[in-house]
C-alpha cells in the first residue's frame, strides 16, 4: 500500500480543520480509495465548494477546484462533460449541498452524470461559526437556533434517492475502513454515486450541543456511550458496524443502487465504450 | 470561404462563437436570449462540443468554468435576471482566471421587467455586478454583422487574457435579421499553455503580459483553483502584499492592454461640431440622425464604443475637446453618460438623451435633438 | 493619542478568551468611572487566527484603536502574538507575554523542509526593549487552580497589577461576565495573575518527541493539533495528550500495529510502521516476520 501523504500537497499542511474534527478522516480514507482503485492521479478533478468539508480538497494532489457555495456539482458537470476522462469527485457539506447548492445536486443526479459526491454532514455550519442547518437535528441548539432548532431537517440520501441517484450510500467517519469501501465501490460505479459521510464539529455542533469533543463525539457515533475508553470496547471501534449490522438510527452502507443511463451532454453519439 | 446568409443576432452569435472554437455551452432559458442556447445545441455535436441545459444561470456559468478548466472554450449566454444570478462566478472567473464568454441579450429591468422589450440597462452590471474590485472587459455590438465579429473577439480577448469576457447586445440586435457576410475562417487566439515541467509549475505565476499559463485539469498539471485569494502557487493566503499584488495583477492586465482591447467607431466627426455618444443599436439611429443632419448643414457626428468597457477615455476626450456638443444617446436613465461626463473633463456640454420605457431610441429623436442644439447655438 | 487617555493591547489567538478578558477590562474601566472605548478583531479565529483588541481609556475617548507606540500596557496570550504587537507599547510600558506557543497552521514559511517561521522563545526580544516585561505561563498557573481555561484570567490579573483600577471592580466585572460556575476558578486565576505579574517565570524550551519500538509510532507534531482521537481510540493506551496538547507516545511496547490511531487522525500526524530491522527489533522479531508484515 502507497503511503497516503503521497497524495496530499504536504507543502500546504497541517490543513485549516479544528483539532477533533473528523473531516481529515474523510480525506485520509478517500486517499486510500483513490489508492485502492490506482487511479491515474493526473486524471483525478476534486471538486468544492465552500465551506469546512470544501477545504479538504487544496490538500489532495490532484487537479481540486474550490468554487463557490453550493455550485460544486454545477462545476463538476462542466469539467466533466468536457473533459469525460476525469474521475471528478465533489466535497461538499450538509449546508453546501443540501441547502445553497441542493437544487444543483438534485440535478446532477437527476441527470445520473458520471460524477461522485461525498458530502459530509456534520449538522452544522462550521465554518461560519455553528450556525443551524438543513441537518441540525430538530431541537439542537445552534448559534442561529439558540433555543433549539425549530425546523424539520434532510435526510440526505432519501433526497437523493428521490432524485435519482444510481448509487447512494452512507457512512460514518469513525468508520474508516468502510468508507474506503464505500468511495471505492461509489466512484467505480457508472453513473451519479453519491456518499453520505456523518462527520462531526466538535468545535460547534459539539460544544453547543454538550456532546463532548471529537473523541467523543465520533464514539458517540458508534457506541452509545464512551465505552472507547475500555480496551475491548475500541477494539470493536471499526469492526462492529459491517452495513448489514448498523448502529441504531444510524443506517450505514449501501442504500440504493441501480443501473440507468448516464448522461453525456448533448454531444455526437460516439460508439459505445469498447 | 465567404458566404452571406439572412440570419439573427442570436444566431450569428451561436455561429461566431463556434468558428472562434467555443466547443461547451451551458445556459437555461430565458428571453430574449434562448436562441442563442437553441442554436449552439445543433451547432456544438457536429464541432465536437457538447451543450448542457443546466438547472439555472448560476449553474450555467460554473459549468461553463468547468468546462473551461478541462481546455474547452465555454459560453454562456442569458438575459437581465439569469445574468444578476451569474454575477457571483462572474467574480469567481475574474479571481481564478479562468477565460469565458457571457452573452447578455439586454431586456427591461429591473427585476422581471419587460422580457420581450430592447433595454441598455445592464452597462454598470456588466461592469460592476460581481463584488469587489475586477476588471471587466465588455463588447457593444450593434448589428448582426458585427455580433460576429465581436463574438468572435470576445473569446480571443477571454484567451489572451484569462478573464471572462461579456458580450453585450439588447433584445432588437439579438431578433433582427440581417444577411451577413461569414467569414471562411476567423483568426483565433488559444489560451498559453504551460512550457515548464509540472514540478516546476505555479499556476499563477504569470508570464511578461501578466496572464499566466493556463493547462487544462487532466493535462498532467495537478493544481488548485480557488475564488480565495491566492499567492502564485494558487493556494490561498491572506498576506497583504500577495493580496495586493493579485489585485494589482488582475486588473493590469486588462489595464495595461486598454489600447488594444478598446475599439470606438469615429463616424463624421473630422470636422463636427456636435456629436453623439451611441452604442449598441442605438448606435444606428444615430447615425441616420448624423446622416441626415448633414444634408440639413449640421456638423454632427458620432463616436460609438465597440468596447463599452474598458470605457474609451481616450477617445472621448479627443472628441469632448473638439465639439461644443456631445448628445449621450442610452437607453438606460443614464449610466454611460457619468463616464462620458468623466472622460469629457468639461471639456464640452453633456446632453443626455435617455430612455428606459421599453423603446428604442428613433432617428427622428436624436435629430430633434441634434437641430435643437443646432438652432440654440445660433 | 492625546495625553488624557491610555491605550491596551490584548493579543492572542482564537478560544483564548482574548475577546472575554477584553470585556472583563472594559468593563472594570467603566466601573472605575473612565470613557471606555474598545474594539476587536476576529474572525476564522477558532482555526488558528490571531484575535486582538484594543481598548482606550480616559476623561473622554475619540476612537478605540491604539495608535503604534503608545499602548500603555500589551497583554499577549500567546509568544508569537507578544512579538507580533510589542511595536503598540509605548516606551517605558508594559509587556504581559505568556510564553505558550501555539503554531498556527498558516506559521510555516516552507513546508517542504518543515520549517516555521514561528519565532524562537527568545526572551530577548522582549526583555532587551526599553519596556517592562513580565513572561508568564498563564495556562501552567490555571492549570494548577484546577481549570486551564482560566488562563485568560491569570493573564487579566497580571494586567490588573498594571492599570489602576481598584481590585473590587476587577472583581465585580469578573462575575459578571464569566460563564455562570467559573466565577471562583477565574477569581482565583486572577488573583494568581496579580501574583506572577511580580514573579515572571522563565520560558521553557520546546521540544521533539518520538519514538522508534515494536511498531514504530511516528508522530508528526507540526500536523497533531492534539485532538485526543487517537488515545482514546487506542486499544492498548499506547498514546497520550499531555496537558500541552502536544501528542506523546506513552507505552510504545504495547503497540500491536492496528493503526486504528493513524486511520482515525485527522490530521495524518501519525504513522504506524511495521518493525525495522534495527538492532533493537531484531531481538524480538524473527527477519522473515518482518518482511511480511510490511508488505
Amino acid at each position: 500500500m502507497t503511503d497516503v501523504k503521497s497524495y496530499l500537497r504536504e507543502w500546504a499542511m497541517p490543513h485549516v480543520l479544528c483539532p477533533g474534527c473528523a473531516h481529515g478522516i474523510v480525506l485520509r480514507s478517500f486517499l486510500v480509495a483513490v489508492d485502492d482503485l490506482q487511479l491515474d492521479q493526473n486524471k483525478v478533478a476534486l471538486v468544492a465548494g465552500i465551506g469546512c468539508s470544501s477545504r479538504l480538497v487544496g490538500y489532495a494532489d490532484f487537479c481540486t477546484l474550490h468554487g463557490t457555495h453550493g455550485r460544486a456539482p454545477a462545476f463538476a458537470t462542466g469539467l466533466k462533460l468536457a473533459r469525460p476522462e476525469l474521475s471528478v469527485v465533489v466535497v461538499t457539506g450538509d449546508g453546501d449541498g443540501l441547502a445553497i447548492g441542493g437544487n444543483h445536486l438534485i440535478h446532477a443526479a437527476r441527470r445520473n452524470i458520471d460524477i461522485t459526491v461525498i458530502l459530509l454532514n456534520n449538522s452544522i455550519y462550521g465554518m461560519t461559526g455553528g450556525q443551524v442547518a438543513p441537518t441540525t437535528p430538530p431541537g439542537a441548539f445552534a448559534s442561529t437556533a439558540p433555543g433549539g432548532n425549530t425546523e424539520a431537517s434532510f435526510d440526505a440520501c432519501k433526497l437523493l434517492i428521490g432524485a435519482g441517484a444510481s448509487f447512494v450510500a452512507r457512512v460514518l467517519a469513525a468508520t474508516p475502513i468502510e468508507m474506503t469501501k464505500l468511495m471505492a465501490d461509489g466512484m467505480s460505479h457508472r453513473g451519479f454515486s453519491f456518499i453520505e459521510v456523518i462527520s462531526d464539529c466538535p468545535e460547534y455542533f459539539g460544544r453547543y450541543n454538550k456532546a463532548g469533543g471529537g473523541a467523543a463525539m465520533l464514539t458517540g457515533l458508534t457506541l452509545r456511550d464512551e465505552g472507547v475508553a475500555v480496551p475491548l470496547a475500541s477494539k470493536r471501534f471499526v469492526n462492529h458496524v459491517p452495513s448489514s449490522a448498523p448502529p441504531p438510527g444510524i443506517t450505514t452502507g449501501v442504500l440504493h443502487r441501480e443501473d440507468r443511463p448516464v448522461f453525456v451532454g448533448v454531444r455526437k453519439a460516439v460508439d459505445d465504450e469498447s | 470561404m465567404n458566404r452571406t446568409e439572412l440570419i439573427q443576432g442570436n444566431e450569428a452569435c451561436a455561429l461566431a462563437a463556434v468558428a472562434a472554437g467555443c466547443r461547451f455551452f451551458g445556459g437555461y432559458p430565458i428571453t430574449p436570449s434562448t436562441g442563442i442556447a437553441e442554436q449552439m445545441v445543433r451547432l456544438l455535436p457536429d464541432a465536437g462540443g457538447v451543450f448542457v441545459q443546466m438547472e439555472d444561470e448560476i449553474a450555467s456559468m460554473a459549468a461553463v468554468i468547468g468546462a473551461s478548466l478541462a481546455g474547452s472554450k465555454a459560453m454562456t449566454a442569458t438575459s437581465g435576471p439569469g445574468f444578476s444570478l451569474m454575477q457571483e462566478h462572474i467574480g469567481y472567473a475574474v479571481m481564478a482566471e479562468v477565460p469565458c464568454v457571457i452573452v447578455n441579450v439586454m431586456r427591461g429591468g429591473p427585476s422581471t421587467g419587460r422580457p420581450t422589450a430592447p433595454s441598455q440597462g445592464d452597462v454598470m452590471q456588466a461592469r460592476w455586478g460581481t463584488h469587489g474590485d475586477h476588471p471587466a472587459v465588455v463588447l457593444a455590438p450593434s448589428s448582426v454583422g458585427e455580433v460576429y465579429e465581436l463574438t468572435v473577439r470576445a473569446f480571443n480577448l477571454a484567451e489572451r487574457f484569462r478573464t471572462p469576457v461579456i458580450v453585450l447586445y439588447d433584445e432588437i440586435i439579438g431578433h433582427t435579421r440581417e444577411s451577413v457576410v461569414l467569414p471562411g475562417s476567423v483568426d483565433v487566439v488559444d489560451r498559453i499553455k504551460p512550457d515548464v515541467e509540472p514540478e516546476q509549475f505555479w499556476p499563477k505565476a504569470p508570464a511578461a503580459n501578466g496572464v499566466p499559463p493556463m493547462p487544462a485539469f487532466g493535462d498532467g498539471y495537478r493544481f488548485h483553483v480557488t475564488g480565495l485569494t491566492h499567492d502564485q502557487r494558487g493556494f490561498p493566503t491572506e498576506d497583504s502584499a500577495l493580496t495586493g499584488a493579485l489585485m494589482t495583477r488582475l486588473n493590469n492586465k486588462v489595464d495595461d492592454h486598454v489600447d488594444e482591447i478598446v475599439q470606438v467607431e469615429r463616424f463624421m466627426l473630422d470636422d463636427a461640431d456636435v456629436a453623439i455618444f451611441a452604442y449598441g443599436i442605438v448606435g444606428r439611429s444615430a447615425r441616420e440622425a448624423v446622416q441626415r443632419a448633414r444634408t440639413m448643414g449640421i456638423k454632427a457626428g458620432m463616436i460609438r464604443p465597440l468596447t463599452l468597457w474598458p470605457f474609451p477615455d481616450v477617445q472621448v476626450a479627443a472628441v469632448a475637446e473638439q465639439v461644443d456638443a456631445m448628445i449621450v444617446a442610452e437607453m438606460n436613465l443614464g449610466q454611460l453618460i457619468g463616464e462620458v461626463q468623466r472622460a469629457s473633463g468639461g471639456r464640452t456640454e453633456i446632453v443626455g438623451h435617455l430612455r428606459a420605457d421599453g423603446e428604442p431610441i428613433t432617428p427622428s429623436q436624436l435629430l430633434t435633438e441634434l437641430t435643437d442644439r443646432n438652432e440654440a447655438a445660433r | 493619542m492625546s495625553d488624557n487617555t491610555s491605550g491596551l493591547v490584548l493579543a492572542g489567538v482564537g478560544g483564548q478568551g482574548v475577546v472575554m478578558a477584553s470585556m472583563i477590562v472594559a468593563d472594570a474601566l467603566v466601573r472605575a468611572g473612565h470613557d471606555v472605548k474598545q474594539s476587536e478583531v476576529h474572525g476564522m479565529a477558532q482555526r488558528g487566527g490571531s484575535v486582538f483588541s484594543h481598548i482606550r481609556w480616559g476623561p473622554q475617548v475619540d476612537s478605540p484603536l491604539v495608535p503604534v507606540g503608545t499602548a500603555s500596557v500589551l497583554a499577549s496570550f500567546e509568544w508569537a502574538e507578544a512579538i507580533r504587537w510589542v511595536p503598540y507599547v509605548r516606551v517605558g510600558g508594559v509587556v504581559i507575554a505568556d510564553v505558550r506557543t501555539i503554531v498556527p497552521p498558516g506559521a510555516c514559511a516552507d513546508r517542504r523542509s518543515w520549517t516555521t517561521r514561528y519565532p524562537e522563545i527568545d526572551p530577548s526580544l522582549l526583555l532587551d526593549r526599553r519596556l517592562k516585561a513580565r513572561l508568564i505561563d498563564a495556562a501552567a498557573t490555571a492549570t494548577a487552580l484546577g481549570n486551564v481555561r482560566a488562563a485568560n484570567s491569570v493573564i487579566l490579573g497580571s494586567v490588573a497589577a498594571f492599570v489602576d483600577v481598584e481590585q473590587s471592580h476587577w472583581e465585580a466585572s469578573i462575575e459578571r461576565l464569566v460563564p455562570r460556575g467559573t466565577v471562583d476558578v477565574n477569581l482565583a486565576a486572577f488573583r494568581a495573575g496579580l501574583e506572577v505579574a511580580e514573579a515572571p517565570t522563565p520560558a521553557p524550551a520546546p521540544e521533539h518527541r518520538g519514538f522508534s519500538g515494536p511498531h514504530q509510532i511516528d508522530i508528526r507534531q507540526e500536523w497533531c493539533k492534539g485532538c485526543d482521537i487517537c488515545s482514546r481510540v487506542c486499544p492498548e493506551y499506547c498514546l497520550e495528550v499531555g496537558s500541552d496538547a502536544s501528542l506523546n507516545v506513552s507505552n510504545p511496547d504495547a503497540c500491536t500495529g492496528c493503526r486504528l490511531c493513524e486511520l482515525l487522525c485527522p490530521d495524518f500526524a501519525i504513522s504506524i510502521s511495521a518493525p525495522r530491522q534495527t538492532a533493537h527489533v531484531g531481538a524480538f522479531n524473527e527477519p522473515g516476520e518482518i518482511e511480511d508484515e510490511s508488505d
